[in-house]
Protein backbone atom coordinates (compact mmCIF):
# COMPACT_ATOMS: atom_id res chain seq x y z
CA UNK A 1 0.00 0.00 0.00
CA UNK A 2 1.57 3.27 -1.26
CA UNK A 3 0.83 5.99 1.63
CA UNK A 4 1.85 9.55 0.32
CA UNK A 5 3.02 11.13 3.31
CA UNK A 6 4.22 15.14 2.90
CA UNK A 7 6.92 14.55 5.42
CA UNK A 8 8.22 11.60 3.03
CA UNK A 9 8.01 13.89 -0.01
CA UNK A 10 9.87 16.46 1.49
CA UNK A 11 12.44 14.32 2.73
CA UNK A 12 12.82 13.38 -1.11
CA UNK A 13 12.74 17.19 -2.01
CA UNK A 14 15.41 17.59 0.16
CA UNK A 15 18.04 14.96 -0.80
CA UNK A 16 16.67 16.35 -4.43
CA UNK A 17 18.54 20.12 -3.04
CA UNK A 18 21.29 18.23 -1.14
CA UNK A 19 22.62 16.63 -4.87
CA UNK A 20 21.90 19.79 -6.69
CA UNK A 21 23.81 21.98 -3.81
CA UNK A 22 26.91 18.94 -4.78
CA UNK A 23 26.47 19.45 -8.51
CA UNK A 24 26.58 23.11 -8.22
CA UNK A 25 29.57 22.69 -5.59
CA UNK A 26 32.00 20.58 -8.65
CA UNK A 27 31.54 23.92 -10.76
CA UNK A 28 33.16 26.27 -7.93
CA UNK A 29 36.12 23.99 -7.34
CA UNK A 30 39.32 24.40 -9.95
CA UNK A 31 40.52 21.67 -11.41
CA UNK A 32 42.46 20.98 -14.34
CA UNK A 33 42.77 17.47 -14.58
CA UNK A 34 45.81 15.63 -16.13
CA UNK A 35 47.18 18.83 -17.48
CA UNK A 36 46.95 20.13 -14.51
CA UNK A 37 48.98 17.63 -12.88
CA UNK A 38 51.74 18.61 -15.14
CA UNK A 39 51.23 22.16 -14.26
CA UNK A 40 49.51 22.90 -18.41
CA UNK A 41 46.11 24.48 -17.02
CA UNK A 42 45.17 26.29 -13.62
CA UNK A 43 43.61 24.93 -10.86
CA UNK A 44 44.41 21.35 -8.90
CA UNK A 45 45.57 18.73 -10.57
CA UNK A 46 42.83 15.82 -10.58
CA UNK A 47 39.81 15.45 -11.54
CA UNK A 48 36.44 16.67 -10.72
CA UNK A 49 34.90 13.60 -9.16
CA UNK A 50 37.43 12.59 -7.32
CA UNK A 51 38.31 16.06 -5.50
CA UNK A 52 34.34 17.34 -4.68
CA UNK A 53 33.92 13.67 -3.37
CA UNK A 54 37.25 13.56 -1.29
CA UNK A 55 36.40 16.88 0.44
CA UNK A 56 32.70 15.74 0.34
CA UNK A 57 33.50 12.57 2.74
CA UNK A 58 35.65 14.98 4.92
CA UNK A 59 32.50 16.49 5.56
CA UNK A 60 30.68 13.08 6.04
CA UNK A 61 32.73 12.33 8.66
CA UNK A 62 32.37 15.93 10.93
CA UNK A 63 28.96 15.86 9.65
CA UNK A 64 28.11 12.40 10.88
CA UNK A 65 30.23 13.19 14.05
CA UNK A 66 28.40 16.28 15.34
CA UNK A 67 25.13 14.82 14.79
CA UNK A 68 26.17 11.68 17.21
CA UNK A 69 26.38 13.37 19.60
CA UNK A 70 23.19 13.52 22.03
CA UNK A 71 23.27 17.43 22.91
CA UNK A 72 23.31 18.53 20.00
CA UNK A 73 20.23 16.39 18.60
CA UNK A 74 18.53 17.90 21.75
CA UNK A 75 19.43 21.66 20.53
CA UNK A 76 16.65 23.11 17.95
CA UNK A 77 18.78 24.23 15.72
CA UNK A 78 20.99 20.31 15.60
CA UNK A 79 20.58 20.77 11.44
CA UNK A 80 21.98 23.74 10.80
CA UNK A 81 25.00 22.89 13.19
CA UNK A 82 25.42 19.53 11.56
CA UNK A 83 25.08 21.32 7.80
CA UNK A 84 27.81 23.62 9.14
CA UNK A 85 29.88 20.93 10.56
CA UNK A 86 30.22 19.25 6.96
CA UNK A 87 31.04 22.60 5.22
CA UNK A 88 33.66 23.06 7.87
CA UNK A 89 35.14 19.84 7.26
CA UNK A 90 34.95 20.05 3.37
CA UNK A 91 36.45 23.65 3.84
CA UNK A 92 39.57 22.09 5.60
CA UNK A 93 40.16 19.52 3.44
CA UNK A 94 40.24 21.53 0.20
CA UNK A 95 41.73 24.23 2.11
CA UNK A 96 44.68 22.08 2.76
CA UNK A 97 44.97 20.60 -0.56
CA UNK A 98 45.24 24.03 -2.52
CA UNK A 99 47.93 25.13 -0.42
CA UNK A 100 49.96 22.03 -0.15
CA UNK A 101 49.47 22.22 -3.95
CA UNK A 102 50.70 25.54 -4.01
CA UNK A 103 53.87 24.82 -2.44
CA UNK A 104 54.39 21.69 -4.99
CA UNK A 105 53.98 24.39 -8.06
CA UNK A 106 55.40 27.57 -6.23
CA UNK A 107 58.90 25.48 -5.03
CA UNK A 108 59.18 22.11 -6.70
CA UNK A 109 57.38 22.70 -10.24
CA UNK A 110 58.43 26.79 -9.75
CA UNK A 111 55.77 28.30 -11.68
CA UNK A 112 54.05 31.71 -10.59
CA UNK A 113 50.36 31.11 -10.32
CA UNK A 114 48.44 32.54 -13.14
CA UNK A 115 44.47 32.52 -14.42
CA UNK A 116 44.11 31.62 -18.25
CA UNK A 117 40.58 32.81 -17.91
CA UNK A 118 40.70 36.70 -16.54
CA UNK A 119 43.30 39.17 -17.36
CA UNK A 120 43.20 40.59 -13.61
CA UNK A 121 42.26 38.43 -10.87
CA UNK A 122 39.06 40.02 -9.60
CA UNK A 123 39.58 39.59 -5.65
CA UNK A 124 43.45 40.90 -5.76
CA UNK A 125 43.78 42.41 -9.10
CA UNK A 126 47.23 40.62 -9.95
CA UNK A 127 47.64 40.44 -14.02
CA UNK A 128 47.62 37.05 -14.80
CA UNK A 129 48.44 37.01 -17.91
CA UNK A 130 52.01 38.03 -18.17
CA UNK A 131 52.78 34.91 -15.94
CA UNK A 132 51.11 32.37 -17.97
CA UNK A 133 53.54 30.25 -19.78
CA UNK A 134 53.53 29.63 -23.15
CA UNK A 135 51.63 26.82 -24.55
CA UNK A 136 50.07 26.38 -21.37
CA UNK A 137 46.17 27.19 -20.09
CA UNK A 138 47.80 28.86 -17.25
CA UNK A 139 48.81 27.25 -13.87
CA UNK A 140 48.76 27.06 -9.76
CA UNK A 141 46.26 28.16 -7.53
CA UNK A 142 45.57 31.87 -7.65
CA UNK A 143 43.50 33.60 -5.00
CA UNK A 144 40.10 34.15 -7.24
CA UNK A 145 40.75 29.80 -7.39
CA UNK A 146 40.88 29.32 -3.76
CA UNK A 147 38.41 31.23 -2.94
CA UNK A 148 36.16 29.56 -5.44
CA UNK A 149 37.47 26.19 -4.41
CA UNK A 150 36.45 26.91 -0.69
CA UNK A 151 32.93 28.38 -1.69
CA UNK A 152 32.43 25.15 -3.67
CA UNK A 153 33.83 22.76 -1.01
CA UNK A 154 31.47 24.52 1.69
CA UNK A 155 28.17 23.68 -1.02
CA UNK A 156 29.32 19.78 -0.81
CA UNK A 157 29.81 19.93 2.59
CA UNK A 158 26.17 21.38 3.39
CA UNK A 159 25.02 18.92 0.26
CA UNK A 160 26.40 15.77 1.72
CA UNK A 161 25.46 16.48 5.07
CA UNK A 162 21.85 17.39 4.42
CA UNK A 163 21.32 13.99 2.65
CA UNK A 164 22.92 12.41 5.50
CA UNK A 165 20.55 14.52 8.24
CA UNK A 166 17.37 13.46 6.03
CA UNK A 167 18.73 9.54 5.73
CA UNK A 168 19.87 8.90 8.70
CA UNK A 169 16.42 10.24 10.83
CA UNK A 170 14.33 8.32 7.79
CA UNK A 171 16.50 4.97 8.68
CA UNK A 172 16.36 5.76 12.40
CA UNK A 173 12.88 4.74 11.81
CA UNK A 174 13.01 1.79 9.94
CA UNK A 175 11.81 -1.32 11.31
CA UNK A 176 14.22 -3.13 8.66
CA UNK A 177 17.53 -1.16 9.05
CA UNK A 178 17.06 0.72 11.91
CA UNK A 179 20.21 -0.79 14.03
CA UNK A 180 21.94 0.08 11.57
CA UNK A 181 20.41 3.70 10.44
CA UNK A 182 23.99 5.59 10.44
CA UNK A 183 25.82 3.05 8.33
CA UNK A 184 22.98 2.76 5.43
CA UNK A 185 23.00 6.70 5.47
CA UNK A 186 26.51 7.22 5.32
CA UNK A 187 26.75 4.41 2.32
CA UNK A 188 23.94 5.83 0.59
CA UNK A 189 25.23 9.28 1.02
CA UNK A 190 28.39 8.66 -0.27
CA UNK A 191 26.54 7.23 -3.41
CA UNK A 192 24.43 10.66 -3.99
CA UNK A 193 27.74 12.26 -3.91
CA UNK A 194 29.40 10.25 -6.24
CA UNK A 195 26.22 10.42 -8.81
CA UNK A 196 26.60 13.95 -8.38
CA UNK A 197 30.07 14.28 -9.04
CA UNK A 198 29.76 12.63 -11.81
CA UNK A 199 27.41 14.46 -13.71
CA UNK A 200 28.81 17.91 -13.84
CA UNK A 201 32.38 16.27 -14.97
CA UNK A 202 30.16 15.54 -18.34
CA UNK A 203 29.52 19.41 -19.10
CA UNK A 204 33.29 20.45 -17.05
CA UNK A 205 34.72 18.57 -19.48
CA UNK A 206 38.13 17.87 -17.30
CA UNK A 207 38.92 21.46 -16.69
CA UNK A 208 37.09 24.56 -14.75
CA UNK A 209 38.85 27.55 -13.01
CA UNK A 210 36.08 28.28 -10.77
CA UNK A 211 32.89 31.06 -11.25
CA UNK A 212 35.16 33.20 -12.85
CA UNK A 213 35.24 30.48 -15.88
CA UNK A 214 32.65 31.22 -18.70
CA UNK A 215 32.23 27.88 -18.77
CA UNK A 216 30.59 27.89 -15.07
CA UNK A 217 27.95 29.89 -16.26
CA UNK A 218 27.33 27.81 -19.74
CA UNK A 219 26.89 24.31 -17.87
CA UNK A 220 25.89 25.24 -14.51
CA UNK A 221 22.36 25.28 -15.47
CA UNK A 222 21.96 22.39 -17.74
CA UNK A 223 24.16 20.47 -14.84
CA UNK A 224 22.25 21.62 -11.86
CA UNK A 225 18.79 20.98 -13.60
CA UNK A 226 20.27 16.95 -14.43
CA UNK A 227 21.34 16.82 -10.86
CA UNK A 228 17.82 17.67 -9.27
CA UNK A 229 16.09 15.29 -11.56
CA UNK A 230 18.69 12.27 -11.09
CA UNK A 231 18.65 13.29 -6.78
CA UNK A 232 14.95 13.10 -7.36
CA UNK A 233 15.65 9.31 -7.97
CA UNK A 234 18.02 8.67 -5.57
CA UNK A 235 15.52 10.32 -2.95
CA UNK A 236 12.87 7.88 -4.10
CA UNK A 237 15.40 4.98 -3.82
CA UNK A 238 16.84 6.24 -0.26
CA UNK A 239 13.07 6.45 0.89
CA UNK A 240 12.05 2.85 -0.66
CA UNK A 241 15.20 1.05 0.89
CA UNK A 242 14.11 2.24 4.17
CA UNK A 243 11.03 0.74 3.89
CA UNK A 244 9.07 4.20 2.90
CA UNK A 245 6.60 5.12 0.83
CA UNK B 1 35.61 6.15 29.88
CA UNK B 2 35.57 9.54 29.24
CA UNK B 3 39.05 11.44 27.33
CA UNK B 4 40.40 14.61 29.10
CA UNK B 5 41.06 17.43 27.20
CA UNK B 6 44.60 16.59 27.18
CA UNK B 7 44.42 12.67 26.38
CA UNK B 8 41.71 14.17 24.14
CA UNK B 9 44.47 16.53 22.35
CA UNK B 10 47.00 13.37 22.43
CA UNK B 11 45.02 10.83 20.58
CA UNK B 12 44.02 13.85 17.91
CA UNK B 13 48.20 14.37 17.27
CA UNK B 14 48.37 10.55 17.06
CA UNK B 15 45.66 11.10 14.28
CA UNK B 16 47.54 13.59 13.04
CA UNK B 17 50.59 11.80 12.67
CA UNK B 18 49.32 8.80 11.19
CA UNK B 19 47.82 10.80 8.36
CA UNK B 20 50.66 12.51 7.71
CA UNK B 21 52.59 9.47 7.26
CA UNK B 22 49.55 7.82 5.11
CA UNK B 23 49.51 10.78 3.13
CA UNK B 24 53.51 10.85 2.45
CA UNK B 25 53.23 7.27 1.67
CA UNK B 26 50.11 7.26 -1.07
CA UNK B 27 51.85 10.03 -2.72
CA UNK B 28 55.24 7.89 -3.11
CA UNK B 29 52.89 4.82 -3.84
CA UNK B 30 51.61 6.43 -6.86
CA UNK B 31 54.81 7.57 -7.79
CA UNK B 32 56.73 4.16 -7.50
CA UNK B 33 54.12 2.76 -9.33
CA UNK B 34 52.99 5.22 -11.88
CA UNK B 35 49.36 5.81 -11.01
CA UNK B 36 46.73 9.07 -11.30
CA UNK B 37 47.16 11.80 -14.01
CA UNK B 38 51.20 11.83 -14.74
CA UNK B 39 50.89 8.16 -15.87
CA UNK B 40 48.90 9.75 -19.07
CA UNK B 41 52.53 10.88 -19.87
CA UNK B 42 54.02 7.92 -19.03
CA UNK B 43 51.13 6.28 -21.14
CA UNK B 44 51.31 8.43 -23.86
CA UNK B 45 55.27 8.15 -24.08
CA UNK B 46 55.71 4.58 -26.61
CA UNK B 47 53.58 6.11 -29.09
CA UNK B 48 56.02 9.49 -29.55
CA UNK B 49 58.65 6.54 -29.99
CA UNK B 50 59.85 7.48 -26.05
CA UNK B 51 60.19 3.34 -25.46
CA UNK B 52 60.84 3.68 -21.41
CA UNK B 53 61.36 1.54 -18.04
CA UNK B 54 58.93 2.83 -16.12
CA UNK B 55 56.43 1.13 -14.12
CA UNK B 56 52.82 1.59 -15.71
CA UNK B 57 50.14 0.77 -13.46
CA UNK B 58 46.81 3.13 -12.99
CA UNK B 59 44.73 0.50 -11.68
CA UNK B 60 42.05 3.44 -11.35
CA UNK B 61 41.90 6.71 -10.11
CA UNK B 62 43.40 7.35 -6.59
CA UNK B 63 40.73 7.59 -4.48
CA UNK B 64 38.94 4.53 -5.68
CA UNK B 65 41.82 2.31 -5.70
CA UNK B 66 43.55 3.42 -2.50
CA UNK B 67 39.68 3.61 -0.74
CA UNK B 68 39.81 -0.31 -2.07
CA UNK B 69 42.93 -1.45 -0.03
CA UNK B 70 42.03 0.30 2.63
CA UNK B 71 38.17 -1.19 3.42
CA UNK B 72 39.51 -4.34 2.59
CA UNK B 73 42.07 -3.91 5.31
CA UNK B 74 39.24 -2.84 7.25
CA UNK B 75 36.95 -5.52 7.12
CA UNK B 76 39.82 -8.15 7.34
CA UNK B 77 41.04 -6.19 10.63
CA UNK B 78 37.32 -6.49 11.84
CA UNK B 79 36.84 -9.78 11.19
CA UNK B 80 40.59 -10.33 13.37
CA UNK B 81 39.10 -8.17 15.66
CA UNK B 82 35.99 -9.84 16.00
CA UNK B 83 37.84 -13.02 16.50
CA UNK B 84 39.29 -11.44 19.79
CA UNK B 85 43.25 -10.40 17.78
CA UNK B 86 45.07 -7.60 19.50
CA UNK B 87 44.53 -4.55 17.88
CA UNK B 88 47.43 -4.04 16.31
CA UNK B 89 47.94 -7.89 15.30
CA UNK B 90 44.28 -7.62 13.42
CA UNK B 91 45.26 -3.71 11.73
CA UNK B 92 48.54 -5.22 10.77
CA UNK B 93 47.42 -8.55 9.31
CA UNK B 94 44.79 -6.73 7.98
CA UNK B 95 46.70 -4.33 6.03
CA UNK B 96 48.44 -7.12 4.51
CA UNK B 97 46.03 -8.52 3.16
CA UNK B 98 44.54 -5.33 1.98
CA UNK B 99 48.31 -4.72 0.16
CA UNK B 100 48.10 -7.97 -1.18
CA UNK B 101 45.15 -7.70 -3.12
CA UNK B 102 46.57 -4.24 -4.07
CA UNK B 103 49.69 -5.61 -5.44
CA UNK B 104 47.86 -8.31 -7.52
CA UNK B 105 45.97 -5.09 -9.06
CA UNK B 106 49.01 -3.48 -10.09
CA UNK B 107 50.44 -6.29 -11.59
CA UNK B 108 47.56 -7.13 -13.95
CA UNK B 109 47.53 -3.68 -14.77
CA UNK B 110 51.06 -3.28 -15.34
CA UNK B 111 51.07 -6.37 -17.84
CA UNK B 112 47.40 -5.21 -19.00
CA UNK B 113 48.38 -2.15 -19.98
CA UNK B 114 51.71 -2.33 -21.46
CA UNK B 115 50.18 -5.47 -23.29
CA UNK B 116 47.96 -3.24 -25.16
CA UNK B 117 50.95 -1.01 -26.12
CA UNK B 118 52.83 -3.54 -28.32
CA UNK B 119 52.26 -2.60 -31.32
CA UNK B 120 54.49 0.74 -30.31
CA UNK B 121 57.28 -2.13 -29.82
CA UNK B 122 56.44 -1.24 -25.83
CA UNK B 123 58.47 -3.76 -23.84
CA UNK B 124 57.52 -5.85 -20.75
CA UNK B 125 60.18 -5.55 -18.45
CA UNK B 126 60.12 -8.71 -15.97
CA UNK B 127 63.05 -6.98 -14.15
CA UNK B 128 61.07 -4.07 -13.38
CA UNK B 129 57.74 -5.85 -12.46
CA UNK B 130 59.84 -8.42 -9.96
CA UNK B 131 61.38 -5.24 -7.52
CA UNK B 132 59.10 -2.31 -8.18
CA UNK B 133 56.26 -4.40 -7.46
CA UNK B 134 57.13 -5.45 -3.78
CA UNK B 135 57.77 -1.90 -3.45
CA UNK B 136 54.37 -1.02 -4.03
CA UNK B 137 53.07 -3.47 -1.95
CA UNK B 138 55.13 -2.47 0.83
CA UNK B 139 54.25 1.47 0.49
CA UNK B 140 50.57 0.43 0.49
CA UNK B 141 51.00 -1.70 3.30
CA UNK B 142 51.77 1.45 5.26
CA UNK B 143 49.27 3.38 3.63
CA UNK B 144 46.79 0.72 5.00
CA UNK B 145 47.81 0.68 7.99
CA UNK B 146 47.59 3.99 9.32
CA UNK B 147 44.00 4.44 7.46
CA UNK B 148 42.55 1.17 9.52
CA UNK B 149 44.22 2.23 12.48
CA UNK B 150 42.91 5.69 11.84
CA UNK B 151 39.44 4.27 11.33
CA UNK B 152 40.06 1.93 14.76
CA UNK B 153 41.05 5.08 16.96
CA UNK B 154 37.90 6.90 15.50
CA UNK B 155 35.61 4.06 15.90
CA UNK B 156 36.78 2.50 19.06
CA UNK B 157 38.99 4.70 21.05
CA UNK B 158 37.56 7.87 20.75
CA UNK B 159 35.04 9.29 23.40
CA UNK B 160 32.45 9.84 22.12
CA UNK B 161 33.20 6.91 19.30
CA UNK B 162 32.06 8.14 15.42
CA UNK B 163 29.16 6.29 14.55
CA UNK B 164 30.46 4.79 10.94
CA UNK B 165 31.58 1.05 11.65
CA UNK B 166 36.42 0.65 10.41
CA UNK B 167 35.57 -0.31 7.25
CA UNK B 168 33.75 2.39 6.15
CA UNK B 169 35.82 4.75 8.02
CA UNK B 170 38.47 3.36 6.28
CA UNK B 171 36.76 3.70 2.46
CA UNK B 172 36.49 7.50 3.14
CA UNK B 173 40.12 8.41 4.41
CA UNK B 174 40.93 6.03 1.29
CA UNK B 175 39.00 7.97 -0.79
CA UNK B 176 40.49 11.04 1.08
CA UNK B 177 44.00 10.46 0.54
CA UNK B 178 43.91 9.37 -2.69
CA UNK B 179 42.27 12.70 -3.44
CA UNK B 180 44.80 14.51 -1.54
CA UNK B 181 48.03 12.69 -3.07
CA UNK B 182 46.78 13.29 -6.91
CA UNK B 183 46.24 17.00 -5.95
CA UNK B 184 49.42 17.52 -4.50
CA UNK B 185 52.01 14.74 -4.73
CA UNK B 186 51.11 14.26 -8.39
CA UNK B 187 52.42 17.60 -9.29
CA UNK B 188 55.61 16.88 -8.36
CA UNK B 189 56.21 13.92 -10.45
CA UNK B 190 54.39 15.35 -14.00
CA UNK B 191 55.18 18.89 -13.51
CA UNK B 192 58.77 18.42 -12.54
CA UNK B 193 60.34 14.91 -12.09
CA UNK B 194 59.03 13.76 -15.79
CA UNK B 195 60.14 16.58 -17.45
CA UNK B 196 62.90 17.51 -15.16
CA UNK B 197 65.27 17.56 -18.88
CA UNK B 198 63.18 21.54 -19.33
CA UNK B 199 64.41 24.34 -17.73
CA UNK B 200 63.26 24.73 -13.87
CA UNK B 201 60.46 26.78 -13.91
CA UNK B 202 59.55 27.06 -17.73
CA UNK B 203 55.88 25.49 -17.68
CA UNK B 204 55.76 22.81 -19.46
CA UNK B 205 54.26 22.95 -22.81
CA UNK B 206 51.62 21.43 -24.16
CA UNK B 207 53.51 20.09 -27.56
CA UNK B 208 55.97 18.49 -25.45
CA UNK B 209 53.32 16.25 -24.01
CA UNK B 210 54.92 12.10 -23.67
CA UNK B 211 58.65 13.28 -24.20
CA UNK B 212 59.32 12.17 -20.91
CA UNK B 213 62.76 11.81 -19.65
CA UNK B 214 64.11 8.38 -19.73
CA UNK B 215 67.66 8.98 -18.52
CA UNK B 216 68.14 8.48 -15.00
CA UNK B 217 71.28 10.17 -12.52
CA UNK B 218 72.85 7.24 -13.62
CA UNK B 219 71.76 4.05 -16.39
CA UNK B 220 67.69 4.40 -17.34
CA UNK B 221 65.39 5.51 -15.57
CA UNK B 222 62.87 3.51 -13.96
CA UNK B 223 60.21 3.82 -11.16
CA UNK B 224 62.69 3.62 -8.27
CA UNK B 225 64.54 6.68 -9.06
CA UNK B 226 61.05 8.40 -9.76
CA UNK B 227 59.75 7.55 -6.14
CA UNK B 228 63.49 8.90 -4.77
CA UNK B 229 63.25 12.50 -5.87
CA UNK B 230 59.20 12.51 -4.77
CA UNK B 231 60.43 11.51 -1.39
CA UNK B 232 62.25 14.96 -0.94
CA UNK B 233 59.59 17.27 -1.07
CA UNK B 234 55.90 15.94 -3.07
CA UNK B 235 55.61 13.26 -0.50
CA UNK B 236 56.25 15.22 2.62
CA UNK B 237 54.01 17.72 1.74
CA UNK B 238 51.41 15.61 0.82
CA UNK B 239 51.40 14.18 3.94
CA UNK B 240 51.16 17.49 5.66
CA UNK B 241 48.44 18.04 3.44
CA UNK B 242 46.12 14.83 4.70
CA UNK B 243 47.20 15.38 8.63
CA UNK B 244 46.70 18.92 8.39
CA UNK B 245 42.82 17.78 7.09
CA UNK B 246 42.90 15.56 9.82
CA UNK B 247 44.14 16.81 12.65
CA UNK B 248 42.33 20.51 11.76
CA UNK B 249 39.00 19.45 10.80
CA UNK B 250 38.48 17.23 14.02
CA UNK B 251 40.53 20.18 16.37
CA UNK B 252 37.94 22.99 16.97
CA UNK B 253 35.33 20.60 18.03
CA UNK B 254 37.35 18.76 20.62
CA UNK B 255 38.76 22.14 21.82
CA UNK B 256 35.72 24.05 21.52
CA UNK B 257 32.88 21.12 21.91
CA UNK B 258 30.12 20.71 19.77
CA UNK B 259 29.19 24.51 19.20
CA UNK B 260 29.03 26.99 16.83
CA UNK B 261 32.27 28.73 18.12
CA UNK B 262 34.23 25.54 16.81
CA UNK B 263 32.40 26.05 13.23
CA UNK B 264 33.82 29.69 13.49
CA UNK B 265 37.20 28.62 14.43
CA UNK B 266 37.05 26.16 11.71
CA UNK B 267 36.15 29.08 9.50
CA UNK B 268 39.15 31.13 10.78
CA UNK B 269 41.29 28.25 10.35
CA UNK B 270 40.27 28.17 6.42
CA UNK B 271 40.65 32.28 6.10
CA UNK B 272 44.32 31.60 7.47
CA UNK B 273 45.08 29.03 5.12
CA UNK B 274 43.45 31.79 2.02
CA UNK B 275 45.78 34.61 3.23
CA UNK B 276 49.04 31.75 3.30
CA UNK B 277 48.15 30.95 -0.16
CA UNK B 278 47.88 34.60 -1.42
CA UNK B 279 51.19 35.41 0.40
CA UNK B 280 53.43 32.63 -1.08
CA UNK B 281 51.03 33.44 -5.06
CA UNK B 282 52.94 36.97 -4.10
CA UNK B 283 56.39 35.48 -2.72
CA UNK B 284 56.40 32.96 -6.24
CA UNK B 285 55.51 35.93 -8.97
CA UNK B 286 58.23 38.10 -7.01
CA UNK B 287 60.51 36.04 -7.02
CA UNK B 288 60.27 34.32 -10.94
CA UNK B 289 58.90 37.21 -12.51
CA UNK B 290 56.82 37.52 -15.30
CA UNK B 291 57.86 34.37 -18.55
CA UNK B 292 59.94 36.58 -21.09
CA UNK B 293 59.28 36.40 -25.07
CA UNK B 294 62.20 34.34 -26.15
CA UNK B 295 65.07 35.45 -28.62
CA UNK B 296 63.97 33.94 -31.80
CA UNK B 297 60.17 34.69 -31.35
CA UNK B 298 61.08 38.51 -31.16
CA UNK B 299 62.74 38.23 -33.94
CA UNK B 300 60.11 36.19 -35.79
CA UNK B 301 57.36 38.81 -34.38
CA UNK B 302 59.65 42.13 -35.99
Amino acid sequence: MVAFDPTTFMNVLLIAISGTLVCIAVHFIPVGGAPAAMAQATGIGTGTVELASGSGLVGLITASFMYSIPEVQARPDAMALVLAAGAMGSMIMIASTMLSGSLIYAYGVGVPFASAQVKKDPITGAVQDLYMSKGTQGQGLPTICYVSGIIGAALGGIGGALIYFVLVGIYAKSALIGGSAAAVAGVFTMGVFYVNAVVPSYGVGGTIEGFHDPKFRRVLPKDAFTSFVVSILCGILAVLIGGGF
Amino acid sequence: MVLDLTMSMAILAFMGALATIAGCLEDLESDVGSQSNPNSQVQLAPQMNFLHRIYNKAVSGEPVSNGLSAVIGGTAAMVLLDAKFFPLTAIGLGALVGALVYGIYATTSYAGRVASQSRFKQPLYMDIMRYTTPSIIAHNFIVCFCLVALAYIQSQILVPAHPFSIPFLALIWGISVGAIGSSVGDVHYGGEREFQNREFGCGLNTALSGRIVRKAESGLRNSIDNVWFCAKYGGPVTGIALGLTVFLSSWPTTIFGYTWIAIGVGIAIVLVMLILNRLIEVQVKNAYGPYKEEKNEKEAAA
